[in-house]
């Protein structure tokens, strides 16, 4: 089941522009490319072709070599073996330019513009021997925000504009360069729902003007929904290259996850973008009724922004002992602020904010810990684990006092601890003294679950976006976790854009819209996704 | 059996990162021996001169730990800046603002208080100038986000400006005018100040500056390996939210890290002082300060390192003045040699950081 | 004090502003571009020398410039080479470079130039501009220099305006703030760096040239005298934008002259006040208490796929 119906050329307004006659030529064709990283082998005898006028779509879970093979065809990677050709001649890319020079351009899942320049600048750059001005520029952007529809104020600064602005530039950027050849690395990460259907209808579009298009991605229903064509990665290598017309959905979830999902299919269509079909467990009712204070209760919360509109408006959410409550946003409406507030790293204009039944309005994050909130933050690497130190370091950094005599660590004790929480929570890894950062996405992300999750008492936990970039093996793990610790008494608000998972995992789902809590919807209810979904983009449910 | 596997791995562990520094000494020298023939001088001449200074003497030994035991403090002080991931350029200007401490109570005051503090109180002045001097600039880092590799470079020609203000003016440290011709130094230090001198033997002059600069050098290698201190400050430097979020401040820990570099480094300034001649004016720290963040910088981290860097160029100076001196050769090529030897290492730790970086796999 | 001694101290205040304002200028455009060239001081000092050896060599001054300004290419070429190819700390690396750049210029001086090292040479002599030259307090000052300001003074303004208005000083901006994206941009970002660091040596020789032709006349040993370090400064003291910049310069310049003048305009200061003066300027500058400005983002860091 899914949100996303076929799109096809009948769609779009206007008549497609052919740029070139069309031609079943190859604009993208990689042969048994292979790369490595050190011991690490990204991709594998990787082969692949794009015809132009098409999209296509490489498919794969968190970890599977995607993004490697985008660097790769835009020239940021060399592969250590095999080829890639571009319209019949190989490329030899040794860094961005030379991938431009031929026609290739990359819409990046982390953008790749200058903050501080302006839209029209940010255009206006690239190689010297084009130079292109920047009133030239704006120029451009004008015609291609006609042709498709997007549309950017050229004078804007990069860094003021919001995450969909931005990424309309990026586009806009990689259109500019008249591309023959366009990559899109998982471009719909940061949209909600409604723009997602126009970013698919531009791909179309973008196919039809006789360009080739490749879309990254791991939502399969991104990928029905527009292309043709794709190809499969697991663990590095190619498993599969299909018409997507002839598999069906449990097919696919099968090639990219490679076993049979069974019981846990609820979660892992989840995590793959596709919304519970009938093969997903109901969720079971809360364990505790609501005796006592509520495990997180937040009143009034507001987050002035100084002249502009208030960032939090008067947020009210409370989540019972044993209860998990799911809080659904497209990002940059508060929710980042919101989960800060909560773990204490930054404060409220006004409002109440109770944890069990204390007012901890004041509190520090360490204070907050004793007190049995854990905490999961939204950017793994920079807010909730440190790359650069050891596992056991990043486990034990908040309790130093305890591992220490006379100011000397306690490495003995450290290490001990250390090997005893990697084991009981299946951090993979050959020793607690490795280094974080030589860790998978899903191993990181299970030793910030270990150090959280292994407080005592656990009284709440606050999961921002706990599922970002992970494969689809760890997404399981962190929900059933997460709904574990729910079991042992603990209230859970969990703060996603993926509403999949938060269907599959939570009691009810509250909506934040610009600062403010516009709704609330329980899973079970028909029509859930639908009903999220609007309330996210527009604020309201038009009856 | 395993035991002496583990010894050679460790072994060659350690000694593999310095060949290069190794070799990179050897061209400097091949071309600093080039340049004495250049300028005339008899080359075995030229040597033995070179080799009287470093070591030869014993005199020369004290003169070469003495400089060495300087350099070792200040660059002691960096890597433990470095560990928070700062850049201290200011050395310079904290030894000046340590050694204008230093005078300042060591001419007022101290002279009249029983031994040993005499000696100890301009020290500990020394160490306290300094290390307000780089908690300035580390307050100004936490506070205003300012980057600290420039604010320590800016002050370093204030302390220096300050410190010649000082010996200018009669009214603060000027020596009593006795002429026109009086020059803008200050009076000499009492001797009841003067650093008591190690027993070396044959007239060495090298003073207990060299065990006090050892000893801070071993405080720092402990300090920043094995403390729980050193683990806040390495936090600080690789990911200053997730360190925040477990309760370590990073405004507190990178005034702390620039406080402890600046006093180290005022404690060499404090310790030139009580050496000969106690005597301040401009330019008394010749460049110690800019000699002893290239030690620290060389280092990489490492209180071994910064041990062995100081040493080499602690004796690489001596040893430039004898090859005056003695042959007429001038000392500016040490200087040459010592620039080799620094930039050599540096683009080749500049390679080898690009080749062997390791890659965690991004999906 | 009076009209003739203001005049003066503004034509000193000038001259002195004007080769700290070359190599400033020229160091603009590195750190804008993220390089913080330290051997600024070396840069000028190898230019300095460069021009006096070959106005000795040649008798001609302006054979003596090109073949400062072509000394110290050479200097900035390495200094690029380290930086940017190698990937070599910028500060080891300005550091080491300076103490270079010091030691060979007084070995060698010493022995093409011998004892004659004071002996005064062919220079550049002051220009008078017709009727501009007559105003009064600014005339002698802003329109009584040697040929060779009003060359460098060219080049200053070139300078700007290819930072602020072309294609080239957008990139160098954008390399400074942030190299990786530039990187996928398609902008050559160590191309960028390294013309940026060469142009850096070209105007810091210029510099250097200028010192020692059209002021001194003659070459002594380190007669750059940390006038490489007061340039950086003026970049951090004028937050990155150019016409900043060229104020900082001239307050610096006037600050220096007052130095030499002082006593006898009657303003007790001491010296070494007016010496510090620029540094302290600079420290409220980056402190944000004179205005609100920040570094680019990627200064000193270097660039690594």
């Amino acid at each position: 089941m899914n949100m996303l119906h076929r799109i096809d050329s009948s769609d779009l307004p206007r008549a497609p522009l052919q740029l070139a006659a069309p031609s079943s030529a190859l604009s993208l064709e990689l042969r048994s490319v292979t790369k490595r990283f050190g011991a690490v082998t990204a991709l594998d005898d990787v082969s692949l072709e794009v015809r132009a006028g098409s999209v296509h779509c490489v498919l794969g879970e968190n970890g599977a070599g995607k993004s490697t093979l985008c660097g790769l065809v835009f020239g940021t990677q060399r592969p250590d073996a095999g080829e890639i050709r571009v319209d019949g001649k190989t490329l030899d890319a040794r860094r961005p330019a030379d991938a431009l020079a031929r026609g290739i351009a990359m819409v990046h899942q982390h953008f790749s513009l200058v903050g501080t320049l302006t839209v029209a600048e940010n255009l206006a750059l690239g190689g010297l021997h084009r130079r292109r001005g920047v009133r030239e520029a704006a120029q451009r952007l004008h015609e291609l925000g006609e042709r498709y529809d997007l549309r950017v104020d050229p004078n804007a600064v990069v860094e003021q504009l919001s995450v969909g602005e931005r990424q309309r530039v990026e586009i806009l950027k990689a259109l500019s360069s008249e591309p023959h050849l366009l990559v899109l690395d998982e471009p719909t990460a940061v949209l909600p729902p409604g723009e997602i259907a126009s970013l698919l209808q531009l791909c179309r579009r973008i196919a039809d003007d006789g360009r080739a298009v490749v879309l990254v991605t791991h939502k399969l229903g991104e990928a029905r929904a527009v292309a043709e064509r794709a190809t499969v990665l697991r663990g590095g290598r190619s498993v599969a290259t299909l018409d997507l017309d002839s598999v069906d959905d449990d097919e696919l979830v099968r090639l990219m996850v490679g076993r049979d999902v069974g019981a846990t299919g609820g979660a892992v269509a989840a995590a793959l973008g596709l919304t519970a079909g009938s093969g997903a467990r109901p969720i079971e009712a809360p364990v505790s009724t609501c005796d006592g204070p509520p495990a997180i209760s937040v009143s009034g919360l507001t987050l002035e922004a100084g002249g502009r509109a208030p960032i939090l408006d008067g947020i009210s959410i409370e989540v019972r002992a044993g209860e998990i409550v799911g809080l659904a946003g497209v990002e940059g409406n508060g929710q980042s602020e919101l989960a800060r507030i909560l773990a204490g790293a930054q404060a409220a204009t006004r409002g109440e904010l109770c944890l069990a039944g204390h007012d901890v309005a004041e509190l520090q994050p360490r204070e907050l810990a004793a007190l049995g909130l854990a905490v999961i933050p939204e950017d793994r690497h920079t807010e909730a684990c440190i790359e650069g130190l050891s596992i056991a370091e990043n486990l034990v950094l908040g309790e130093l006092p305890q591992y220490s005599r006379f100011g000397l660590l306690r490495r003995g004790a450290i290490a001990a601890r250390a090997k005893q929480l990697m084991s009981d929570w299946d951090v993979r890894a050959p020793g607690p003294g490795v280094a974080m950062k030589t860790l998978s996405g899903g191993n990181q992300q299970r030793v910030v679950l270990a150090r959280e999750l292994s407080r005592d008492p656990l009284v709440a936990v606050l999961a921002a976006q706990p599922t970002r970039g992970l494969d689809v093996g760890a997404v399981v793990g962190v929900l059933t976790r997460l709904r574990a610790a729910a079991t042992r008494g603990a209230g859970v608000l969990i703060i996603s854009s993926e509403l999949p998972e938060l269907l599959a995992t939570c009691h009810r789902i509250a909506v934040i819209h610009r600062g403010r809590i516009v709704g609330e919807v329980l899973p079970s209810e028909p029509g859930a996704l639908e009903r999220i979904g609007t309330l996210m983009s527009v604020g309201a449910v038009q009856s | 059996m395993i035991a002496a596997n583990t010894v050679a791995t460790r072994a060659t562990a350690t000694l593999r990162p310095l060949t290069i520094p190794f070799l990179a000494t050897l061209a400097a020298f091949a071309l600093g021996l080039v340049l004495i023939v250049v300028a005339g001088a008899p080359l075995g001449d030229a040597l033995r001169a070179l080799q009287d200074g470093m070591y030869g003497t014993p005199y020369a030994l004290g003169a070469s730990l003495n400089t060495a035991a300087l350099l070792a403090l200040v660059g002691g002080g960096f890597i433990v800046a470095a560990r928070c991931g700062l850049t201290n350029v200011g050395g310079e200007g904290q030894i000046n603002i340590g050694a204008l401490a230093a005078t300042a109570i060591g001419l007022h005051g101290a002279a009249h208080l029983p031994p040993p503090l005499p000696v100890v109180m301009p020290l500990a002045f020394a160490i306290g100038a300094g290390a307000a001097w780089g908690a300035i600039a580390g307050a100004l880092k936490a506070w205003r986000g300012t980057n600290e590799v420039i604010s320590t470079l800016l002050m370093n020609f204030v302390a220096i400006g300050l410190v010649s203000v000082a010996v200018h003016e009669q009214s603060l440290l000027r020596q009593p005018a006795t002429s026109a011709q009086t020059l803008p130094y200050s009076p000499p230090l009492p001797e009841v100040s003067h650093l008591a001198l190690l027993p070396l033997g044959g007239g060495a002059q090298g003073t207990i500056g060299i065990v006090i600069a050892a000893f801070v050098l071993i405080s720092v290698a402990v300090l920043v390996r094995h403390s729980a201190f050193g683990l806040k400050l390495r936090s600080v430097a690789l990911g200053k939210q997730a360190a925040a979020r477990a309760g370590i401040s990073p405004g507190a820990m990178e005034i702390a890290a620039l406080a402890i570099a600046g006093g180290a480094a005022g404690l060499a300034g404090g310790i030139l002082m009580l050496s000969t001649p106690f005597i301040l004016r401009d330019g008394f720290s010749s460049g110690y300060g800019f000699q002893g963040l290239v030690v620290g910088l060389l280092a990489r981290g490492s209180a071994t390192g910064v041990a062995l860097a100081a040493l080499l160029f602690g004796f690489l100076d001596t040893g430039g003045i004898s090859l005056e001196v003695g042959v007429g050769v001038p000392s500016t090529v040490i200087l040459i040699v010592e620039a080799v030897i620094v930039i050599t290492i540096a683009a080749s730790a500049g390679l080898g950081v690009g080749r062997s970086k390791q890659r965690r796999v991004v999906s | 004090m009076n009209g003739i001694q203001l005049a003066a101290f503004i034509a000193g205040g000038v001259r002195l502003a004007l080769p700290v304002l070359f190599a400033a200028v020229g160091e603009l455009v590195s750190q804008r571009a993220g390089v913080l060239n330290l051997s600024l001081e070396g840069m000028m000092l190898t230019g300095a020398f460069g021009a006096a050896v070959g106005t000795a060599l040649t008798g001609s001054a302006v054979l003596g410039v090109c073949a400062g300004m072509a000394v110290a290419l050479l200097f900035a070429a390495g200094q690029a080479f380290l930086t940017v190819i190698a990937g070599a700390n910028q500060l080891v690396v300005g550091i080491a470079a300076n103490a270079l750049a010091l030691g060979f210029t007084t070995f060698v001086a010493r022995h093409l130039l011998g004892d004659g090292a004071a002996d005064r040479f062919a220079g550049f002599d002051k220009m008078r501009i017709p009727l501009l030259h007559d105003l009064p307090l600014v005339g002698e000052g802003v329109f009584g220099q040697s040929s060779l300001a009003y060359v460098g003074l060219g080049l200053v303004a070139f300078t700007l305006f290819v930072l602020k208005c072309t294609g080239w000083g957008l990139a160098v901006t954008a390399v400074g703030e942030d190299a990786h994206a530039s990187d996928r941009a398609g902008t050559p970002v160590r191309l960028v760096r390294t013309l940026a660091i060469l142009w850096t040596g070209a105007m810091a020789g210029f510099g250097g040239a200028f010192i020692a032709l059209a002021d001194v006349h003659a070459f002594t040993q380190n007669m750059t005298a940390g006038r490489g370090y007061l340039a950086i400064v003026a970049v951090i003291a004028g937050a990155w934008v150019g016409w900043r910049v060229v104020i900082a310069c001239l307050v610096f310049g006037a600050a220096t002259a007052l130095q030499f003048q002082a006593s006898a305009l009657n303003i007790h200061v001491p010296v070494a006040l007016l010496v510090m003066s620029p540094y302290i300027l600079a420290l409220l500058a980056v402190a944000g208490l004179v205005g609100r400005q920040r570094p680019p983002r990627n200064l000193t860091l270097p660039f690594l796929r």
